[in-house]
């Protein structure tokens, strides 16, 4: 009962945050100094070609028009076109969000990956070299800036060792010649789906990078929560019970103590999607992954609005949704969070 | 001295140390940068790209200039915005907090409701698109990021109020008739300002790579002002040749950064707190 | 070796294998296809496809897919420049210049299968003017066409212009078949469309690539062993694209660090191509607002350029020096402008006569947020006018913002407004007219110079420049010098157009007249 009170409460906040959303974006376009039509008329337009845009473009409208205009184009999705390329956006969203996602996921998976083992070595092993070094690592992911932590990435793993690619969804031999036929619009899961494990191994080689530029501070964050986690569990009763009894020590760790360190994995992964869904705007730049933070902030940039407005809401979506699926599996796992 | 040493530890005395030096060396940085002109971004054609050398400890840059110069003014501005992004977000949230922590109620919720709001948007992205809003510049790009930031302070005040609302000490003011104003500043602010302030220090290294990650994107700081998420992305283009360019700058970032959580750290000593989903 | 060192190296080996195992099937797949795919790696998207409104970067993919009838040959290697016949075999004009009449080629053929035409050109032009997008207004002076014959098209003007010009622009000239007139914007944007060109849209995947495939039925000449495929790569990242060429994975680029150039030309696999471009860096100096409202301030700060420095600097001494706007290789190109030269003491003395020196001035100049060039001169030219006691505040924007502070009221807007300029189709009333004629609103005027002398003398040249060619040369000079005397901009530099090929690539020739342009069907391997 609780638990559905819970789940409905967050859910009304998490529609307004998509509210409050809306209704930023809409505020920030009528503030920026910005002269849409012009954007419209092409490059290089005069002043002839801008004056048509901006009738198309219907920007004479009183403000509350324009505003019910707006608000209805993002609750029905129909987004309309780029004021920059003219095209339309929800085809764009659908080549992009998907690279974007399959990105965030493979780094939030990552960021686990790295981090709660280690995390849960560090606690079996407190104060040993390991629980240092451990902890240094983890608080230097955090303060390492994304942006050089790619640029350092790219030089050792694509320059020096030559060993993944620099950048790209895919090589060229896939993109260029025999392309995968999108069904998801996920690289793995496409290559699944035709069959070609050499394009799957591409994709996933690919992703190594810049994922792990994105599962960098996720997953310090992922070991100092597990260490501290662990080490609290570990002093329980049964726990100790445990040992007296003789159980092996991995047997205890993984076996008894790692459960209930379900709840700090939970917060990293909504930590983690997250950051990858933000970071992403300038994972995406360096890498030249074609995803949705490359695209937003190009029409940042470009001050393209109807482009800006749908891929922030799109992305805030994602954003509510995950943290939405995350308090209510934290909610299930401790009935105490749903009662605070 | 010894006291805080203690307190401390080895690495925590480190960073702090190494903060204090980086406060110091901005504070002073035309008096000790080898080349204060070029720090402040005068030209030097003649000596183009040169490597590290005696003459130039980090290099040069693509105008020549010392980079150890440059990243000595860099420190300025990356300080400064990093403290005013947090002084300007205490600002905003303190106050909110404070508010919707005293008066509970509807205007509590709705208080918090909205820092909610603020909470659950994208950070970096917000902050993007308010930079690219507002212009680039070192104000506007505190703004931006201030805007992302203060909603934390909120939350913490308002924790914080609400512990010392229950207070037997400011019962007691309230029943004498005290007004709400005063025993916000008298009673609650000073207890509530000591915790928060040493968050709020600590946030520091944080805002300062998210407004590093602003000048990257050429948001943020604009040149010939050094600021070192700019001279990152100034060098990226020559970046592993002329490896000197984005490392200095991005380095320090790091160290920076790496100093204020190390300190945190050993300040908190065992909290897993808060984290901010930025940069 | 214990078990995790064992796993690690396997772990790297197996990455090793795997990455070397991908280019080398690259290779494999190139020697497959017999080496007959170029790649050509641009630093910007192609965001319209569509021949009636394209307007930027997509040029460079459809001027090979669609022609016009004719082109621009510049100057060089000792000959003078030309017009060549494409679609056009020739044209004659009237006497007044009013009436140009083009003679098409035969049996030249459409993708679609159609047959070129006089009415297919008709009606591509016509297609274009009723858009009214893009550079539809190089067509504005042509009041009528006439179709006499199937091969002959007539073009009546309501004012002298040089035609043959016109048809050679590089854009909104371009010829298409009949059959896809009626088309949409969203059609040619989904990768469709039906040129003459020698190559045909295969794919086009917006914002990542476009993909050409040789035209089997092409009425021109392909070199020998030229491509049966292009590939057009969108990388809009230096670091990238240079990775991309020095591994083979393009073929040819640009937009690298000027900084780079010199590396790259040590490698022996590539080649860096610098030639003179038609775009021209220029400070336009606002002219409605005190104290540049006065000719000789801004003649002082013309001479507080510097511009060596600049061209050292910013291009590692590969641009070249601008006399004026109109750069060499465009006919009314002046050699021996009387351009001013870096002269700080000189500029003190004038600012000092002018009384204007050290009295804490401060200038607002804007350009554009990530040009690297723009951004070398902005703090290069700031360095100089300090020691002048003047105080240039720098503010990059993004082009868009930039416009629209010079558009607003130019009491309120920049000092400086710094941008690039080239020209539509190649003639100097472009240059003259865009930057300094005056106009009704700032459009792109955006020194808002006004000068009735100047205008009428720009305006009568371009009347004259379809008939008598060598009068209009000196009166569009001697309309350039006067902009110069009065300094209306400061004259950065013309910007070189530097390409970074393979050295296996056979036969480029970079026409500046078409920015970015490569006629791939002259290329081999």
């Amino acid at each position: 009962m609780d638990l559905i009170r819970y789940f409905l409460r967050r859910l009304v906040l998490s529609a307004l945050v998509v509210l409050g959303v809306t209704a930023m974006v809409f505020v920030v376009a009528q503030v920026v100094p910005s002269d849409p039509a012009a954007l419209y008329a092409g490059p290089r337009p005069n002043a002839e070609q801008i004056a048509k845009a901006r009738e198309a473009l219907n920007l004479d409208a009183p403000l509350p028009e324009r505003f019910a205009h707006f608000a209805h184009a993002m609750a029905t999705g129909d987004f309309g076109v780029s004021y920059k390329s003219r095209r339309l956006i929800s085809e764009d969203l659908g080549v992009y969000l998907p690279a974007t996602l399959e990105l965030a996921v493979f780094s939030t998976g990552l960021a686990l990956l790295l981090g709660i083992p280690s995390g849960v070595v560090a606690a079996a092993r407190r104060g040993s070299f390991l629980d240092r070094f451990g902890g240094l690592g983890s608080i230097a992911a955090v303060a390492m800036p994304t942006f050089f932590l790619a640029m350092l990435l790219q030089v050792v793993f694509a320059q020096w060792l030559d060993i993944l690619p620099l950048s790209g969804r895919m090589s060229r031999e896939f993109s260029v010649i025999d392309p995968l036929r999108p069904v998801t619009g996920f690289n793995l899961i496409d290559a699944v789906l035709a069959g070609r494990p050499a394009a799957f191994w591409d994709a996933f080689l690919h992703l190594i990078l810049p994922a792990l530029t994105l599962a960098s501070y996720p997953a310090g964050v992922a070991m100092r929560l597990t260490r501290s986690a662990m080490i609290e569990i570990l002093q329980r009763r049964h726990i100790v019970a445990a040992r007296a009894l003789g159980l092996s020590e991995p047997r205890i760790l993984f076996g008894h103590a790692l459960p209930n360190a379900v709840g700090p994995a939970l917060t990293v992964i909504g930590l983690s999607f997250a950051y990858a869904l933000t970071g992403a705007v300038l994972v995406e730049i360096i890498f030249a992954w074609p995803g949705l933070g490359r695209y937003v902030s190009e029409a940042i940039l470009s001050k393209d609005f109807p482009v800006i407005a749908a891929a922030t809401l799109v992305v805030t979506l994602c954003y509510v949704v995950m943290n939405l699926i995350i308090d209510l599996a934290q909610a299930m796992v401790d009935p105490r969070v749903a009662l605070s | 001295m010894k006291a805080l040493f203690n307190r401390l530890g080895p690495a925590g005395s480190l960073s702090l140390a190494i903060i204090l030096l980086f406060v110091f060396v901005a504070m002073f940085a035309p008096l000790v940068s080898p080349y204060p002109g070029q720090g402040a971004g005068s030209p030097n054609i003649a000596a183009k790209f040169r490597a590290p050398s005696a003459d130039f400890w980090l290099g040069a840059d693509h105008l020549g200039r010392d980079m150890l110069s440059r990243v000595i003014f860099g420190a300025r501005v990356s300080l400064t915005t990093g403290f005013l992004i947090v002084a300007l977000s205490l600002l905003i949230g303190l106050p909110v907090g404070l508010a919707a922590g005293y008066f509970g109620g509807w205007v509590g919720e709705i208080l918090m409701r909205v820092t909610d709001i603020f909470l659950a948007f994208p950070a970096l992205l917000l902050a993007v698109l308010l930079a690219a809003a507002l212009g680039a510049g070192m104000l506007n790009c505190i703004i931006a990021v201030a805007v992302t930031w203060w909603p934390w302070y909120a939350r913490m005040a308002r924790a914080e109020v609400l512990v010392l609302r229950g207070q037997p000490y400011v019962e007691a003011a309230r029943l004498m008739g005290v007004s709400h104003a005063r025993i916000i500043v008298r009673h609650i602010l000073p207890g509530a300002v000591r915790p928060l302030g040493v968050q709020a220090a600590l946030d520091v290294g944080p805002a300062l790579l998210t407004a590093s990650a602003l000048s990257f994107l050429g948001l943020g700081i604009l040149p010939p002002t050094a600021d070192w998420g700019q001279m990152v992305n100034a060098g990226r283009g020559f970046f592993p040749d002329r490896w000197w360019y984005s490392t200095a700058p991005g380095l320090a970032i790091f160290i920076v950064a790496l100093a204020f959580s190390v300190l945190g750290d050993a300040l908190r000593d065992k909290s897993e707190g808060r984290s901010h989903a930025d940069a | 070796m214990n078990r995790r060192d064992l796993l690690k190296t396997a772990a790297v080996t197996a990455l090793a294998t795997a990455a070397y195992a991908t280019s080398a099937r690259w290779s494999l797949a190139l020697a497959q296809e017999g080496g007959k795919i170029i790649t050509l790696a641009h630093p910007a998207g192609f965001p319209d496809l569509d021949p009636a409104t394209s307007f930027s970067n997509d040029g460079a993919v459809l001027a090979n897919v669609y022609e016009t009838l004719t082109r621009y040959i510049p100057a060089r290697d000792g000959q003078e420049a030309r017009v060549e016949p494409v679609l056009a075999e020739s044209w004659d004009v009237s006497e007044d210049g009013l009436t140009w009449t083009f003679h098409l080629r035969s049996g030249v053929k459409f993708h679609d299968g159609a047959e070129l035409t006089s009415e297919a050109v008709k009606g591509s032009i016509e297609r274009t003017v009723r858009i009214g997008g893009g550079a539809a207004f190089i067509w504005s002076s042509v009041a009528s066409m006439e179709t006499p014959d199937p091969l002959t098209i007539v073009m009546k003007l309501s004012a002298p212009q040089p035609m043959d010009m016109t048809t050679a622009a590089g854009f909104a000239a371009w010829i298409l078949s009949p059959g896809a007139l009626d088309k949409d914007n969203a059609w040619f944007n989904a990768g469709n469309g039906a040129g003459t060109g020698p190559y045909m849209v295969e794919r086009f995947e917006p914002g990542q690539r476009a993909i050409l495939t040789r035209n089997p039925n092409y009425w021109g000449t392909f070199a020998d062993g030229s491509f049966d495929k292009a590939v057009f790569e969108i990388v809009e990242d230096a670091v990238l694209a240079q990775s991309m060429i020095e591994s083979g994975e393009a073929d040819w680029t640009y937009s690298l660090p000027y900084e780079n150039l010199d590396a790259l030309n040590a490698n022996p696999d590539l080649t860096v191509v610098s030639n003179p471009s038609f775009e021209t860096l220029v400070g336009l100096y606002n002219t409605r607002k005190a104290p540049l409202d006065r000719p000789k301030v801004r003649q002082a700060l013309s001479m507080a350029f510097p511009y060596d420095d600049v061209i050292s600097a910013g291009t590692a001494g590969l641009g070249s020096r601008a006399m004026g706007v109109i750069p060499a290789g465009i006919w009314g190109h002046d050699d021996a402008a009387p351009v001013p030269q870096t002269d700080l003491e000189g500029a003190r003395a004038l600012l000092t006569e002018e009384g204007v020196a050290d009295t804490g001035l401060e200038l607002v100049m804007t350009y554009a947020t990530g040009d690297a060039l723009e951004s070398v001169a902005a703090e290069l030219w700031k360095a100089n006018l300090e020691t002048l006691g003047i105080t240039l505040t720098l503010q990059p924007m993004n082009w868009e913002a930039q416009w629209q502070l010079a558009k607003a009221d130019p009491a309120a807007a920049q000092d400086i407004f710094v941008m690039y300029w080239w020209p539509t189709y190649v003639t100097p009333y472009d240059y003259l007219f865009n930057l300094f004629h005056s106009e009704p609103s700032p459009n792109y005027n955006l020194g808002y110079y006004a000068n009735a002398d100047f205008d009428r003398m720009i305006d009568e040249a371009n009347g004259l420049s379809g008939t008598d060619r060598v009068k209009a040369e000196q009166m569009f000079k001697d309309a350039q010098r006067k902009i110069i005397e009065e300094a209306a901009a400061v004259f950065i530099l013309d910007r070189p157009n530097i390409h970074v090929i393979r050295s296996d690539i056979k036969g480029y020739v970079d026409n500046p007249a078409y920015g970015h342009v490569t006629f791939v069907n002259e290329l081999s391997r």
